[in-house]
């Protein structure tokens, strides 16, 4: 196997014994995006003096020579992130960005920036300034969002880890749709700083995209500044919600995830819970209205009228909606969030996590993101933000974890999600069901990445 | 509740706002208002009226 399908520890394990140059590595993941990029659009800009100048001076740390993509969410200290659009409201520099420093610090090497949803409101990545990203496992299809790039620039082995953010559900996506490991941390665990939102947002966190739990761990503890360290995920206690996040789902994703954590359970001879969490749905409303609220702060009607004609039609038809909903909708917001918060604390002292599917259908296509449901059609946003928006508005952390492909060989992804700060509890228990499935699911590869081209 | 319906509540807002909107802008505004009013409404129907919302919510950590 070549250096750049090794995983993320495995490269840094390689890199640290003397087996494998970093030098060689990196070109040969600037050769790879170079090759593949064309069909995935994941990686927007690539900087290789820049990349090889952080090689030349990167510390012997846990992550050193190892390459990695950051989403195009933070800044770089020669790059001033454009959150996928053509302008933001909010002003942007180029500058040391906390993730930035956190993987500095740690050995990596940024070797681009991965593509993202416009202005980050969306969940399939069909919609960048940049042009659309594409999933590895169907070039046709949406590879989530809104760290699309992140996404799919780890599952075609473009490199083994990336940076995404989650504001509702953004890494946890793309994880789903791409057949990856994506951690939302615990809110205020993970580097935030340089984020052009870190002042006001509540809700956005950056988070580790890797093929596995353990990479996830290893990528995480950097972005954390803490080891995140490994625990025993038995007698695991986990939460089922009978609720539309886990009965209004694609038959053949309902079943994986039944699978997924009967096998859990068995794993860590845990048990399983059905448990009660009333308005569930309408968390993800409150979490956008949340969100909303804090992401219209640089916001005016003069700015909104002078926006960019670059922007989408559908980012500024979209904007102009968001700055006429009524306050009253946002109070409410932070009520059923105070409500939410203390019912999950209720709540996780019976249950260890709780799960459901991460998203209730496979990837859908760009062209058209709908999903087919058993309540009907759906645009893939209405869909996934049912059962990701929760976290994000009461701060829990969350884990998406591969267990299965659909008929179609498209990723399905299961949904873990603990009290605060159980973080390394969500990696225990992801490690555990990588176990119990024999690893088959992080170790699957998409076609696109098995048809490696030669260079690499 | 009786729902806003897109006709009223759009141009409504963005004249009292003075936003701009051309034709484009209205279809996809509609579209959004189309998806996101019923779940709003939903929410506002709820009753939380003995929920204070938290002064200063930290949602790094379970609520006091």
């Amino acid at each position: 196997m070549k250096a750049l399908d090794l995983g993320l520890r495995a490269q840094a394990a390689a890199i640290a014994a003397g087996d494998v140059d970093p030098v060689e590595l990196l070109e040969a993941a600037l050769a790879r995006i170079e090759a593949l990029n064309p069909t995935l659009n994941a990686v927007v800009e690539t900087f290789p003096e820049r990349s090889r100048e952080m090689l030349a001076g990167a510390p012997a740390g846990p992550l050193h020579g190892v390459p990695v993509v950051i989403k195009d969410e933070w800044p770089l200290p020669w790059r001033a992130q454009r959150f996928g659009a053509a302008e933001l409201m909010t002003p942007t520099a180029a500058g040391e960005s906390g993730p930035y420093r956190a993987l500095r610090d740690a050995g990596a090497i940024v070797a681009g920036v991965g593509n993202m949803h416009e202005l980050g409101a969306g969940s399939t990545g069909n919609l960048s300034y940049y042009g659309p990203c594409h999933n590895p496992w169907d070039t046709e299809r949406c590879p989530g969002g809104s760290s699309s790039g992140p996404g799919a620039a780890v599952a075609a082995r473009l490199v083994a880890g990336a940076v995404g953010a989650d504001g509702v559900g953004s890494v946890r996506f793309p994880a789903a749709y791409c057949g990856l490991t994506g951690l939302k941390p615990t809110f205020g665990r993970s580097a935030m700083e340089g984020h052009h939102m870190a002042p006001v947002t509540t809700t956005i966190v950056s988070g580790p995209l890797c093929a596995d739990a353990a990479d996830c761990r290893l990528l995480g503890s950097v972005l954390f500044g803490e080891e995140l360290a490994t625990g025993d995920a038995a007698g695991l206690r986990i939460g089922v919600v009978r609720d539309v996040v886990s009965e209004d789902v694609a038959p053949e994703v309902g079943a994986a995830c039944e699978a997924a954590i009967e096998a859990l359970r068995g794993e860590i001879s845990g048990e399983v819970r059905e448990v009660s969490l009333p308005d569930l749905e309408l968390s993800a409303v409150a979490a956008i209205l949340t969100i909303n609220g804090e992401s219209l702060v640089h916001a005016t009607p003069g700015g909104v009228n002078r926006m960019s004609s670059e922007l989408s039609p559908i980012a500024r038809g979209t904007l102009k909606y968001r700055m006429l909903l009524p306050a009253v909708a946002t109070v409410q917001a932070a009520r059923l969030r105070t409500a939410m918060r203390r019912r999950l604390a209720e709540l996780h002292e019976r249950v260890d996590v709780l799960a459901w599917p991460t998203v209730p259908a496979p990837a859908p296509l760009l062209q058209e993101p709908l999903v087919e449901l058993p309540s009907g059609t759906l645009t893939a946003d209405q869909a996934n933000v049912r059962g990701a928006g929760l976290a994000n508005l009461t701060g829990v952390p969350a884990i998406s974890v591969p267990v299965g492909l659909s008929s179609e060989g498209l990723p399905i992804g299961l949904q873990l999600q603990a009290a605060w700060g159980r973080d390394e509890l969500l990696l225990d228990a992801a490690e555990a069901l990588e176990r119990a499935n024999g690893r088959r699911w992080v170790e699957a590869r998409p076609p696109l990445a098995e048809a490696e081209p030669a260079e690499a | 509740m009786e729902g806003a319906a897109a006709d009223d509540f759009i141009p409504a807002g963005l004249a009292s706002m003075g936003i701009e909107a051309d034709e484009v802008d209205l279809a996809v505004m509609n579209a959004v208002h189309s998806f996101f009013w019923p779940p709003i409404l939903e929410l506002l129907e709820l009753d939380l009226g003995e929920v204070a919302p938290e002064r200063f919510p930290d949602p790094s950590r379970a609520p006091r």
